[in-house]
């Protein structure tokens, strides 16, 4: 691993198109500001591994009972019942 | 001109997995090497589907449609994933959330990282939404009491 000392204030470059930006340091907590094009996903390492502890949580037997929801919307109304057939809600893709 | 419409007409559409074939060539965040699902949908089981594992049947996920869930739900789709998954237009992608359930009494749903899947090549991809601090990996879905 490449261990650079930067004072606040100071950038690192990556690729020649990633600028990463030591904003501030207070005490234990080093703000970075990051600037990357979009094409480049920047995420807190955190998120990662939330998501794969929920999904290793969730794995289940498929006899599992399903929970029963509240005021549950009739059966038509969800694009999960016209499976990879038919046209879903539109989700907001917008980068697209 | 011309070369855009020789670029269009290069790229051809994968042909379509079977019936309810999912493919997620990355697997899911924490089971990278279970790449090939079935989507069951038992109308009597709606609003919930199952994404079962197609080497072990008796493993699988459940999902749900998450507009059902927040109707509000805006995903922010990274646009590297947008053409990693073939996405041309937004009616083209279908969206499952999935759900853990903590007992008789509680279930969530991660709204962080939908499976978002091409309709029409059926592959798909668990997506970090570029506004998932927006949302929770553990939103609560309103379960009632098992009648049983």
């Amino acid at each position: 691993m490449l261990i650079l000392s930067r004072k606040s204030g100071e950038s690192i470059v990556i690729d020649g198109r990633i600028h990463v930006k030591i904003v501030r340091v207070e005490g234990d907590v080093v703000k970075v500001g990051i600037e990357a094009p979009s094409d480049v996903p920047v995420h807190r390492q955190e998120v990662y591994e939330e998501i794969q502890l929920s999904n290793q949580k969730a794995l289940t037997r498929q006899s599992s009972p399903l929970p029963r929801l509240a005021g549950a919307p009739a059966q038509s109304e969800s694009a999960v019942n016209r499976p990879l057939t038919r046209v879903a809600r539109k989700p907001s893709l917008q980068n697209l | 001109m011309k070369c855009a419409e020789t670029i269009e007409t290069e790229i051809e559409t994968p042909a379509a997995l079977p019936a309810n074939q999912v493919r997620l060539p990355m697997g899911l965040l924490g089971f990278e090497q279970i790449k090939d699902y079935v989507l069951l949908v038992n109308p009597a089981e709606a609003p919930f589907a199952w994404l079962q594992v197609e080497a072990n049947v008796s493993l699988a996920f459940i999902v749900i449609d998450p507009f059902l869930v927040l109707p509000g739900y805006q995903p922010d789709i990274p646009q590297p994933d947008v053409a990693f998954i073939g996405l041309k237009e937004p009616n083209d992608a279908l969206l499952l959330n999935i759900v853990t359930v903590h007992g008789p009494n509680r279930a969530t749903v991660n709204l962080k990282g939908p499976i978002v899947i091409n309709r029409l090549t059926h592959v798909g991809k668990q997506v970090i939404l570029a506004n998932a601090s927006e949302y929770s990996v553990q939103h609560p879905l309103p379960v009632t009491e098992n009648a049983v």
